[in-house]
């Protein structure tokens, strides 16, 4: 198949080698044609033309205006993709946003799925990603092929605009681990405790999670290289608390957690991994 | 003067009477036509649409809803092409966007105001809100005699934006007091104390606000009519939260607040007055 992608970031690009990998003709664009560099791909002028090349286009980038200006804008992929033809939106972006997509573009006979992923960069690399679908489930079976390149676990969640409330459910769930675990570390340092052997017992029992295991290693390491920027999640809780909002449903820990997000990114850290929230507990 | 008014609400419409009595001649547009009719009954002329309300007079107020609804009205402002006109806007708004739409009515020749209010219903009914005022001396000294017919505690705080900072400012102090108020209520009522009498002895120390005198005393009456309805609350901290993103600002406490406010929105408390955040906490709490 003639796939296309657009977004070729620390996510982006293993996606789209994979999908290469399994045999299909890569078409890319790129706002900033030096991020291609030496991915062997037939590069398009615009996301227009990349649109009437491909059958499918994967988008992997960061905001929903950014999201919204690839698909709608002028020379977007709408101006050029034929009906019957698929965007598969893996960005992490507003469920309003990725309803709006999906209806403008529907308008034309393309179809759309919000296709966020979980898994972060190692997952992208090793195609270990987790998946969450909204859309059509016709849809979805078309391009399951494709996602079965890229990811292990792939659940269609809903109708559009579903995949990225799941995603904003695991942006949730994730980073208030991760300042549960930052908290669990310092009150172990200002105790006094050895944060490695903590992290160990605790990796045992009850508290275990994925997070402890790779962020807790980063503090414990006090390694604050990203892994996943902290200004992604910064800009995700911003969505969550909108779509909180919109639904009049509390949420009184992700509110606290965006605020130790906020002091993150006042400190200047929103480069580094949101295991710095640790970092922003010690100040 | 002769004044435009737009947005005849629960706030705008006292605030446009009080200018007709102290003298200014009135030219009132609202988006239901109904609305307007006791101000027309006041002897305020009627517009037939925002740029009308504008075309020739020397200073134009908004008092609507939000954001969206200030540009809107603002654009029609702008295409009267009312030269030296001063345009004023009272309702509470993103200072973000208050800035924006500052800049927008510059490059028409219009010089903007942002001048919100505190003190309730109450307040724009008696003429004693306080206003917080956004711009430039020159502007703020034109609208400043109609501040007066509709507040008493006046004060131009900075240039464009200004004023939304400091409404901004004003409603975390006073949703975190009505929820410390009403928390403190909480505490007294689960401990069978008398909240009443509770009240009565804060009131002497250092614990006095107006929040606990008034806000209080409705808590204790069980009076949930608004006043200040929770859900332009919510919206109020919503700004304020926003703005915290946008900065890299952390407020634990106020992010804490929002969240029962927005709570609230979602348990039908909406319509109701802020202090409602009382019977919240009583359902939580299973006194309720």
């Amino acid at each position: 198949m003639r796939i296309g992608f657009i977004g070729l970031g620390a996510m982006g690009r293993p996606m789209a080698q994979h999908v290469q990998h399994a045999g299909h003709e890569l078409a890319v664009w790129a706002r900033r044609p030096e991020c291609i560099g030496d991915l062997p791909a037939s590069v398009c002028a615009t996301p227009a033309e990349l649109g009437a090349r491909c059958e499918v286009v994967f988008t992997v980038i960061t905001s929903s205006a950014d999201v919204e200006g690839v698909a709608l804008g002028k020379d977007g992929l709408i101006e050029g993709m034929a009906p019957g033809s698929v965007v598969v939106d893996c960005s992490t972006i507003a469920p309003d946003a990725a309803r709006n997509i999906a209806e403008k573009l529907g308008e034309k006979g393309i179809h759309f799925l919000d296709a966020p992923v979980s898994g972060g960069e190692q997952g992208a690399i090793d195609a270990t990603l987790a998946i969450m679908a909204g859309g059509d489930a016709e849809v979805l079976e078309r391009v399951r092929p494709l996602l079965d390149c890229l990811g292990k676990r792939i659940v269609h969640i809903g109708p559009n605009g579903a995949g990225q409330v799941a995603k904003a459910c695991n942006q949730m769930i994730m980073v208030a681990a991760i300042e549960a675990a930052a908290e669990a570390m310092h009150l172990a340092a200002a105790a006094g405790v050895d944060c490695a052997k903590v992290r160990q017992a605790l990796s045992g029992g009850s508290a275990a999670s994925r997070v402890l295991d790779v962020m807790g290693e980063r503090m414990v390491r006090r390694d604050f290289s990203a892994g996943i920027e902290a200004r992604l999640h910064h800009k995700d809780y911003g969505l969550v608390l909108e779509a909180a909002r919109q639904s009049g449903v509390p949420v009184p820990l992700t509110a606290v957690v965006a605020q130790q997000l906020n002091a993150l990114m006042a400190q200047g850290w929103g480069r580094d991994d949101t295991s710095s929230l640790l970092r922003v507990l010690e100040r | 003067m002769k004044i435009g008014f737009i947005g005849l609400g629960i706030m705008g419409r006292p605030m446009a009477l009080n200018l007709i009595k102290g003298g200014h001649a009135v030219t009132v547009w609202a988006r239901r036509a109904e609305s307007m009719q006791p101000l027309l009954d006041a002897g305020a002329k009627g517009a037939a649409s925002p740029a009308d309300a504008a075309r020739g007079n020397e200073l134009v107020i908004s008092m609507v809803a939000d954001a969206p609804d200030v540009a809107e009205v603002m654009r029609g402002v702008a295409s009267a092409g009312e030269k030296g006109l001063v345009a004023v806007d009272m309702s509470t708004i993103a200072p973000a966007a208050a800035r924006k739409i500052g800049e927008d009515l510059a490059a028409a020749g219009v010089d903007f105001v942002d001048a919100p209010v505190s003190g309730g219903e109450v307040g724009a009914i008696a003429g004693t809100l306080s206003i917080m005022a956004g711009g430039s001396d020159a502007a703020f000294a034109k609208a400043r005699p109609a501040f007066e017919c509709m507040g008493k505690n006046i004060v131009h705080v900075g240039a464009s934006g200004a004023g939304q900072v400091t409404k901004a400012a004003n409603q975390i102090v006073t949703g975190m007091g009505v929820l410390a108020v009403a928390e403190a209520f909480a505490f007294a009522a689960k401990n069978g104390v008398d909240r009443g009498k509770v009240r009565e002895a804060l009131l002497g120390g250092f614990a006095y606000s107006k929040i606990l005198e008034n806000h209080g005393q409705r808590m204790l009456d069980r009076n949930f009519k608004p006043g200040f309805k929770s859900w332009m609350h919510e919206k109020d901290l919503n700004i304020v939260m926003q703005t915290a993103h946008e900065l890299g600002l952390c407020l634990p406490g106020s992010a804490a607040t929002a969240q029962m406010f927005n709570a609230m929105v979602g348990s039908n408390l909406g319509e109701e007055d802020s202090i409602a955040v009382l019977k919240l906490l009583e359902r939580l709490s299973g006194q309720a």
